[in-house]
């Protein structure tokens, strides 16, 4: 098996997510003036919109790599899910932990049974039941299977949740970027969205980067297997 | 506590929690390396032995 990522261009994306980590910082904490109501507060939207998106990036791969693995049977789509989902059970509960951290200072409260919060945390339960389902089921390829069918049903979790301050009398706010009657601009300062989208961009680079690592980790670990088993033999 | 507290609070977890991960990734993965390294050079020995 061959890594998708050389190590050296590995090497260049880390070291561009890194330099985009440190201009994101200088533009959310420094540059990006403080919100008009929530004041210094809304600069944690610069984590929390970015480390979701990210998240929901993550599932989509794990749905991607999920039916290709049950369509074609290779290991490979199997790695690529198995990999993104772990990443992605990390930004999701980083975006709850954010969202909680916000929360307090904006709504007085670090917890509410609101719609997209709660389809939030049954996304990262979902995610979590996959990662447990895979160490649970001894015979791997079965694993694999259940693993991927869970993987596409949590990946329909995510239009909920985006749909659901449409749907339902929610606390937390429609979106400020994706809405269908106003574009970005006319919606937030110019710095403000500048903050954002550097820090999206920070963020995409660093889950890539982290990808990359954790997909070849999984290529390492099946070629180890193989090895030792033919050893075995 | 101030806003500014939970600002550093969101930030000092999501970068700490992420530098964590990190830090971990790479101590397996080093580890994986190492071990497809020593699985290599044992096939190697056990060739030249045949041979």
């Amino acid at each position: 098996m061959q890594t998708t990522v050389p190590k050296n261009r590995r090497g260049y994306l880390g070291a561009l997510a890194l330099i985009l980590v440190i201009v994101g910082l200088y533009w959310g904490l420094i540059h990006a003036p403080p919100d008009a109501y929530q004041g210094n507060a809304q600069r944690i939207m610069y984590l929390h919109i970015p480390s979701i998106l990210t998240a929901y990036l993550s599932f989509f791969l794990v749905f991607v790599g999920s039916c290709l693995y049950l369509w074609k049977r290779e290991k490979r789509d199997d790695i690529l899910a198995y990999s993104a989902a772990e990443i992605g059970v990390l930004f999701t509960a980083l975006t709850i932990v954010e969202g909680s951290i916000w929360g307090k200072p904006t709504w007085g409260v670090w917890w509410t049974w609101d719609a997209r919060l709660t389809l939030t945390a049954i996304l990262l339960l979902i995610f979590v039941g996959y990662l447990m389902l895979r160490s649970l089921i001894e015979e791997e390829s079965r694993a694999a299977s259940a693993a991927a069918i869970l993987g596409i049903i949590g990946f329909l979790d995510i239009p909920l949740i985006h749909m659901s301050v449409y749907w339902w009398r929610t606390l937390h706010q429609p979106p400020s970027i994706l809405r269908p009657d106003k574009a970005p601009w006319d919606n937030i300062h110019p710095a403000m969205l500048t903050a954002l989208a550097i820090n999206f961009f920070a963020f995409v680079l660093l889950y890539f980067y982290l990808l990359s690592l954790r997909f070849r980790l999984g290529e390492m670990t099946e070629e180890i297997k193989t090895r030792r088993m033919d050893r075995g033999r | 506590m101030e806003t500014w507290g939970y600002v550093f609070l969101a930030y000092g977890i999501v970068w700490g929690a992420l530098l964590l991960y990190l830090f971990s990734l790479k101590r397996r993965f080093r580890r994986a390396e190492m071990e497809v390294a020593e699985l290599s050079s044992a096939e190697e020995l056990q060739k030249h032995a045949q041979k």
